[in-house]
């Protein structure tokens, strides 16, 4: 189902921590609302589901407004980044604790929770409480008590900040497949980059109460908006380059040397205050311009070796390449700079 | 080295075990030991003589003891002795006609006042009014009546002295009904309690005080502390303060407060006046409202204590546990009944054993309002055991008594305590959770 927002504003006494947001999910769609804490990232999730009420605007489920239906209406399943599980219940009486609420009868119930138990592959664990299981499985549990009753839409509340790195990879791909098997619209609240580009059909980003940029994870990947959009994906982070256009298709890093600009910007006017942004992968693999300058820092990922290079005059540029150790901290090398690639943002910060 | 270190953590425990040793099982122990005795006023605790009075005479009569004994014992003799001659002095007798008698009647024994009485007639130096002549025949008067005997041998030399032909057993016997300090009397306290027919009507009030209040207090207290939880901050701050005036009102002046409020003029009387209702003192007026008075008392102490605690449980519930009840369909009491009472398990079950245990044992409120009035219509057994022990109107603290009622009341408490716990599942509830993050 689409949910939409409509200029849904949101306040905490005094403070407007969201003004007049914009956003709408399609039906069927994941997307990921991501940004640092504190950016009404899960102000937005919890107001959709009912939790906190509106201070302006709509929500739509589909064409229904649902603004001033309370969460018991709406028809939502919510994972919530503790689980929430009732301690004090079975799983399976977890599970079916929204369809005996309801008041189905027990035959459906057990249909149903059992249905729902063999999608997220928890059937073993009926029986038991929340207490006797692992992080993991209790984010199963939970995200089959969210999903038994068929919901409009699935929120998730950073589910995986609490699971360790191992249990994290599974269970992202497992939500991901268990949202793709029932065709769920669903809507993920995180601050981590890695688990929005990889679960997620669309990224809403987030910075202090607004919504920066809506696209796909490539896309935002490869154009990002703006520098805050282009600071926070990427891992290692992108090295952000201060200074001006030459006014001949350069850029002239504050304190010295030249860098090549994308061929895009070969008219830009001399003298215009600019910032460069150079991810790792940019440097060091291809490109038509060499760079030259001195490893000053080594860090081997298994994989791959991740680079820091001064340049003569103290820019610091970082590259990220299969691993290698033909080369040494201390090493000149004189490595090719992919400029066609490289990310320019003007004064105000915004892509140019 | 090692037991080095465990002598170190006894000497550090010792102060603690002292106070508990001092302070807790002496008690208990001393209760129980005085339980299995007959310790009064009368008795003292320390130790007693031996004393023969009219009434145990009486008694002793009709416990069967020979007749002749009895009569002996009770009779006077008079005997002319240094040691009477010398009480008679003391008593300021006349010394010429001390002198007289001294000379003349030295040695003898007289059966009766009056033969002693004509002895003394015959001295010449008689005091001529004849109340002066009884007043001296007085210091020669010789009874085990009322005379203290330190031990059981005097008191049975004594008891020979006087009715020489009594059997060596009714003599034992006498001499042991003599004792006046306090002695074991086994399960006679227990035996009397149960023969006593107020005991069965003390047992149901107690019951019935116990019940009815702490149904209040925890019934009352989760109402409070789930209502206070879902009001605004502000206003729930204020209203648990309000709550907890009757807890951090001093209990006498609850008390007498609530005595203006349900007395002859009180508060409620004026009111319910007003109104044309029955006005009367609700307090002692009647037992249905004594009963009220005191439940409510009561009741309000408790349910602010079973507020604070409840509270507090219930702010350790996760909020999103509320949230996803929300969310998952349960509207305010589905969330209340299924999510958040079973959780609320533990502090009902604390709540519940621990004001049983303190109102079994509770009587100042009642003490201080309806004092078990009207009649005994609202006497619980501890304050009854208070009475008992402490408190008596005619002054014979009954301490052996008291501490059976108290010993009883500690079984009972034991007693509840395990059922509780076996009931509320107290093992699972301390299991260790194995939850993972």
């Amino acid at each position: 189902m689409q949910v939409t927002l409509k200029d849904f504003t949101k306040t905490f006494d005094d403070m407007t921590v969201i003004d007049k947001m914009n956003l709408t999910v399609e039906d069927g769609e994941m997307l990921a609302l991501l940004g640092p804490s504190g950016c009404g990232k899960s102000t937005t999730l919890f107001a959709i589901c009912g939790i906190h009420r509106i201070n302006g605007g709509q929500i739509l489920f589909g064409t229904r407004d649902v603004s001033n239906v309370p969460s018991q209406k709406r028809n939502v399943g919510v994972v919530f980044q503790n689980y929430a599980l009732y301690p004090h219940l079975t799983v399976s009486e977890n599970i079916a604790f929204p369809l005996s609420v309801r008041g189905d009868d027990k035959a459906k119930i057990e249909r149903e929770v059992r249905a729902i138990a063999e999608l997220t592959h928890i059937e073993e664990l009926l029986a038991r409480r929340p207490a006797q299981l692992s992080g993991g499985q209790q984010q199963r549990v939970a995200l089959a008590r969210a999903l038994v009753r068929k919901p409009d839409v699935l929120l998730l509340d950073e589910p995986l900040a609490n699971l360790d790195a191992k249990l994290r990879l599974e269970m992202r791909s497992e939500i991901r497949r268990i949202q793709l098997e029932t065709g769920i619209t669903a809507i993920l609240v995180t601050h981590d980059q890695v688990e929005a580009m990889s679960m997620c059909d669309r990224i809403a980003i987030m910075n202090k109460g607004e919504i920066l940029q809506i696209a796909t994870p490539t896309d935002m990947y490869r154009a990002p908006v703006n520098k805050f959009v282009a600071g926070f994906l990427g891992n290692p982070p992108i090295v952000m380059l201060e200074g001006k256009a030459s006014g001949d298709g350069r850029f002239i890093v504050n304190g010295g040397a030249g860098l090549p600009l994308p061929s895009r910007l070969a008219n830009i006017p001399g003298d215009t205050p600019l910032s460069l942004g150079v991810r790792p992968e940019h440097f060091g693999a291809a490109g038509a311009s060499q760079v030259s300058g001195t490893i000053t820092f080594v860090e081997p990922q298994g994989r791959e070796t991740l680079f820091d290079v001064t340049l003569a005059d103290g820019v610091v540029l970082r590259s990220i390449q299969p691993a290698r150790e033909d080369v040494a901290l201390g090493h000149k090398v004189a490595w090719p700079l992919d400029a066609e690639k490289l990310l320019a943002f003007d004064a105000t910060g915004q892509a140019v | 080295m090692r037991t080095r270190t465990s002598l170190l953590g006894l000497g550090f425990v010792s102060p603690a075990l002292a106070l508990l040793f001092a302070f807790f099982l002496m008690p208990v122990v001393l209760t129980t030991v005085f339980a299995f005795t007959n310790m009064s006023t009368a008795t003292g605790i320390t130790g007693g003589s031996h004393v023969i009075t009219g009434n145990l005479l009486r008694d002793l009569g009709n416990a069967g003891i020979d007749n002749d004994v009895i009569t002996a014992l009770g009779e006077a003799s008079f005997s002319v002795t240094s040691e009477t001659l010398a009480a008679a002095a003391d008593a300021g007798v006349e010394p010429r006609f001390l002198g007289e008698i001294e000379a003349r009647l030295m040695g003898q024994n007289f059966e009766d006042a009056r033969s002693f009485e004509s002895a003394l007639k015959s001295l010449p130096s008689r005091p001529t009014r004849i109340r002066e002549l009884k007043l001296a025949t007085e210091p020669f008067e010789r009874s085990i009546l009322n005379t203290r005997y330190a031990s059981r041998a005097d008191m049975e030399a004594a008891i020979t002295s006087m009715a020489p032909d009594a059997p060596a057993e009714t003599i034992s016997t006498i001499a042991e009904a003599s004792y006046t300090g306090w002695r074991w009397i086994d399960g006679g306290n227990f035996q009397t309690l149960l023969d006593r027919p107020e005991t069965i009507r003390i047992v149901l009030n107690t019951v019935f005080y116990v019940a009815a209040t702490l149904a209040f207090n925890v019934f009352v207290g989760l109402f409070l502390a789930i209502t206070t939880f879902y009001l605004p901050k502000t206003g729930a701050g204020f209203f648990s303060v309000l709550w907890l005036l009757p807890r951090i009102t001093p209990v006498v002046l609850y008390a007498v407060m609530w005595k203006w409020f349900t007395w002859d003029n009180g508060f409620l009387y004026v009111i319910a006046e007003q109104l044309g209702l029955p006005a009367f003192n609700y307090m002692k007026g009647s037992v249905p409202t004594a009963w009220a008075t005191i439940i409510l008392v009561n009741g309000f102490v408790g349910a602010s204590f079973g507020m604070i605690l409840f509270s507090g449980a219930l702010r350790a519930i996760p909020i999103q546990q509320l949230w996803a009840s929300e969310v998952d369909g349960a509207s305010r009491w589905q969330q209340i009944r299924q999510i958040i009472l079973p959780q609320l398990r533990w502090p009902i079950l604390f709540v519940t054993s621990y004001q049983t245990l303190s109102l079994l044992s509770s009587y100042e409120q009642i003490w201080l309002t309806t004092n078990g009035g009207p009649g005994s219509t609202t006497t619980v057994w501890a304050l009854e055991a208070f009475n008992t022990a402490l408190n008596n109107y005619t002054g014979n603290l009954e301490y052996g008594m008291g501490a059976a009622m108290a010993l009883i009341l500690v079984a009972v408490g034991l007693v509840l305590s395990i059922l509780y716990l076996r009931m509320f599942r107290f093992d699972e509830l301390v299991n260790k959770p194995r939850i993972e993050f």
